[in-house]
């Protein structure tokens, strides 16, 4: 079995609403484990974005704590944060967020330029990773020339840029037609087969059940976590 | 990173797992038929922000370049004149003025008696290298059988102080005989090099005849320094134009411009001679500047307000639409914080993107400024009674480098309320809000 990379314990979010406190997570522990697929799903409201964007470091919990690598990503300065976040996680959003004015391979080397890689260096890796999201021949086309699938892989590519220890993604598949997101589909079953762990917050039926292990949200709580495949719940024929 | 997070099984050589390494399995990859520029030199993202909407931002970078082309204007216009006036004072060299008591040279019809022995006086100094004693009457030239107003100098051609030699030849000292013409008096007078032009005195107001009549040969064309645009104007030697203005019994003149060997002995010349002629004006190119300066100080004034409005419009203008920009970017820039920017890079791009605005605005406006400064100046050179050689807007590399640095101080301030909106903004909370 393979140590826990991502630890969230306890947590709580309370955010006031119109006068009152909505309480958007009430206790919600969890351990992911390196190379791990697991799909958060529950209804509107149930606290899975917000679950996601607090293990992500994007925001701040009102109690409990999340661990990255043994690292508690509560007593890190926004700076370091933004450095965690920067070299060891990678977000995938429901509206991909490129840059219209950038390339595909631009948008992708943008993190890495972030985080100081060298030129030669983040163009060679920029361009290994659309060949591996299948889009080499849409390097050199802006953001906006590309179709909203097109976009989605560019996302993802720059989401493996810095070699994260972790993929968080928030309805990777939402603004997708059905085919498209079937391609989104398989390309998280390749990333999980080829080891990168992934933590994705879906309403997608086919997406959860790509999973080796889903987590179940209701009212703030987890209320159901099942491993599929072996404990760890990485996916049957997982390199890993 | 941290090995750990890595993954694990990586050995050298091997693409680390993970990060999403492996080759695109099946069908080759085909070459992107667009390939990303090898430039050394690519374009930053911030320029090409500027890009995403072409017809509002073109409309901004208009308006940047309207204002910047006045502000361009008010600061050729603030010190212009006066540096244009200093040129021109010191056009021949000479630096010391002396003119009747409490006038300036030629502003008034006033006159100095015994202008040649006041002169002989003067050169005595040992500072003084040249000494030009000057008159300056109207008078009438004939032109068949009317009579045309001119505007006559007389002086001395061994020193002279006043105009520039453009075609045909000089007066050669001695020469009573010889005129020089100004274009619009040649063409007034319908006369070229050779010809012979026949002066008339001015009016005896009492008989209301001419005092005195002199022809005299047309030797060339020449351009007088202190004429207004237009201005039909001769010029002789002075005991000729003394004759013809009724400046000879008293041997009277207008101004007496001198020239100093060395421009350190310039002021105590001038101190000098002020003590020796208490009944006249002595003044040096310095002190005109100062009587100048206080006749200019409402331009000055005024150059001051506009260009200051000028600037201030263009803050407002740079951070109104870097504001609107920021505002409809914040999921982007929600984006961009959530994978690791930081808030720095986010404010130093929206900063960069607001001086680059002002500066491209600023180029075009620099391109307009200079246009409409040479077409303000043609309008205004023509007004009566200022010498057309006198420039109302004069580059001056300082002022500029000045206005250009202020200019890109803006820009940047410009940014700063947008920026640090844009660095403010709570990522989650944004990212929710994109979301639904």
């Amino acid at each position: 079995m393979s140590a826990a990379v991502l630890v969230a314990s306890e947590l709580r979010k309370d955010y006031p609403m119109n006068g009152e406190t909505v309480h958007a997570l009430q206790g919600a522990s969890l351990a992911i484990n390196a190379g791990e697929y697991v799909a958060i799903v529950g209804p509107s409201g149930s606290g899975k974005s917000t679950l996601l964007q607090l293990l992500g470091g994007i925001d701040t919990a009102s109690g409990g704590s999340v661990q990255l690598a043994g690292t508690r990503l509560e007593s890190l300065s926004d700076r370091e944060l933004t450095r965690v976040r920067l070299t060891k996680l990678g977000f995938i959003f429901q509206r991909f967020h490129l840059l219209p004015v950038l390339t595909a391979q631009e948008n992708v080397e943008l993190p890495m330029s972030e985080a100081g890689v060298r030129r030669d260096e983040r163009r060679a890796r920029a361009s290994e990773l659309l060949s591996y999201v299948g889009l080499a021949n849409r390097a050199g086309h802006r953001a906006t020339q590309l179709s909203g699938g097109e976009m989605q892989r560019v996302a993802i590519a720059r989401a493996l840029a810095n070699k994260p220890a972790v993929i968080l993604a928030d309805e990777p598949t939402g603004e997708l037609d059905a085919k498209t997101g079937r391609g989104i589909l398989d390309l998280f079953r390749r990333l999980s087969l080829d080891g990168v762990t992934l933590v994705v917050v879906t309403h997608d039926e086919r997406l959860a059940a790509e999973a080796g292990r889903v987590v179940h949200m209701l009212d703030g709580r987890i209320v159901d976590d099942t491993s599929r495949v072996g404990s760890g719940g990485q996916l049957a024929g997982g390199k890993v | 990173m941290n090995d750990e997070l890595r993954g694990t099984g990586n050995g050298e050589g091997e693409t680390p797992r993970g990060s999403a390494p492996v080759a695109n399995s099946g069908s080759p990859v085909p070459r992107s038929p667009f390939p990303v520029s090898s430039s050394p030199f690519p374009i930053p993202r911030f320029l090409r922000n500027l890009t995403r909407h072409p017809v509002r931002n073109g409309l901004a970078l208009a308006g940047i370049a309207v204002t910047t082309a006045m502000l361009l204007n008010m600061v050729l216009l603030a010190g212009g004149m006066e540096r244009s006036f200093a040129q021109l004072l010191l056009g021949r060299g000479y630096q010391i003025r002396l003119s009747p008591k409490g006038t300036l040279p030629f502003d008034t019809e006033a006159t100095i008696p015994g202008i040649g022995r006041i002169r002989a006086a003067i050169a005595q100094d040992p500072a003084v290298g040249s000494v030009a004693p000057l008159a300056g009457s109207s008078l009438y030239g004939r032109r068949a059988d009317s009579l045309v107003t001119l505007f006559g100098y007389g002086i001395d051609p061994a020193h002279q102080a006043l105009y520039r030699l453009e075609r045909g030849a000089d007066l050669l000292p001695g020469d009573t005989t010889g005129l020089l013409l100004s274009e619009p008096a040649a063409q007034l007078l319908g006369a070229t090099i050779g010809d012979t032009v026949t002066l008339v005195s001015r009016l005896d107001p009492q008989v209301v005849v001419a005092g005195s009549t002199r022809r005299l040969v047309a030797r060339g064309v020449v351009r007088w320094l202190y004429d207004y645009k237009g201005q039909p104007s001769i010029g002789t030697a002075l005991p000729v134009l003394q004759d013809l203005a009724g400046f000879r019994a008293e041997d009277r003149g207008s101004a007496i411009v001198v020239r100093v060997n060395q421009d350190e002995e310039v002021e105590p010349t001038t101190a000098r001679l002020r003590a020796a002629f208490p009944r006249l004006e002595v003044n040096s190119v310095a002190d005109l500047l100062v009587h100048f300066r206080e006749r200019l100080v409402y331009f000055r004034q005024l150059s001051f307000i506009l260009g200051s409005i000028s600037l201030v419009v263009t803050v407002l203008l740079v951070a109104t639409l870097m504001t609107i920009t920021v505002n409809e970017r914040r999921g982007e820039i929600a984006t961009l914080r959530a994978i690791g920017m930081s808030r720095g890079r986010v404010i130093r791009g929206v900063m960069l993107e607001g001086a680059a605005m002002t500066l491209i605005g600023g180029a075009l406006g620099a391109l307009l400024g200079t246009a409409t400064a040479h077409y303000l100046d043609q309008i205004l050179t023509s007004f009566p009674g200022l010498p057309a050689a006198i420039s109302f807007f004069v580059p001056h590399t300082a002022s500029l480098v000045v206005a250009g640095l202020v200019l890109t101080m803006a820009g940047v301030l410009a940014g700063v309320y947008p920026a640090w909106l844009a660095a403010r903004a709570p990522i989650a909370t944004t990212l929710r809000t994109e979301a639904t």
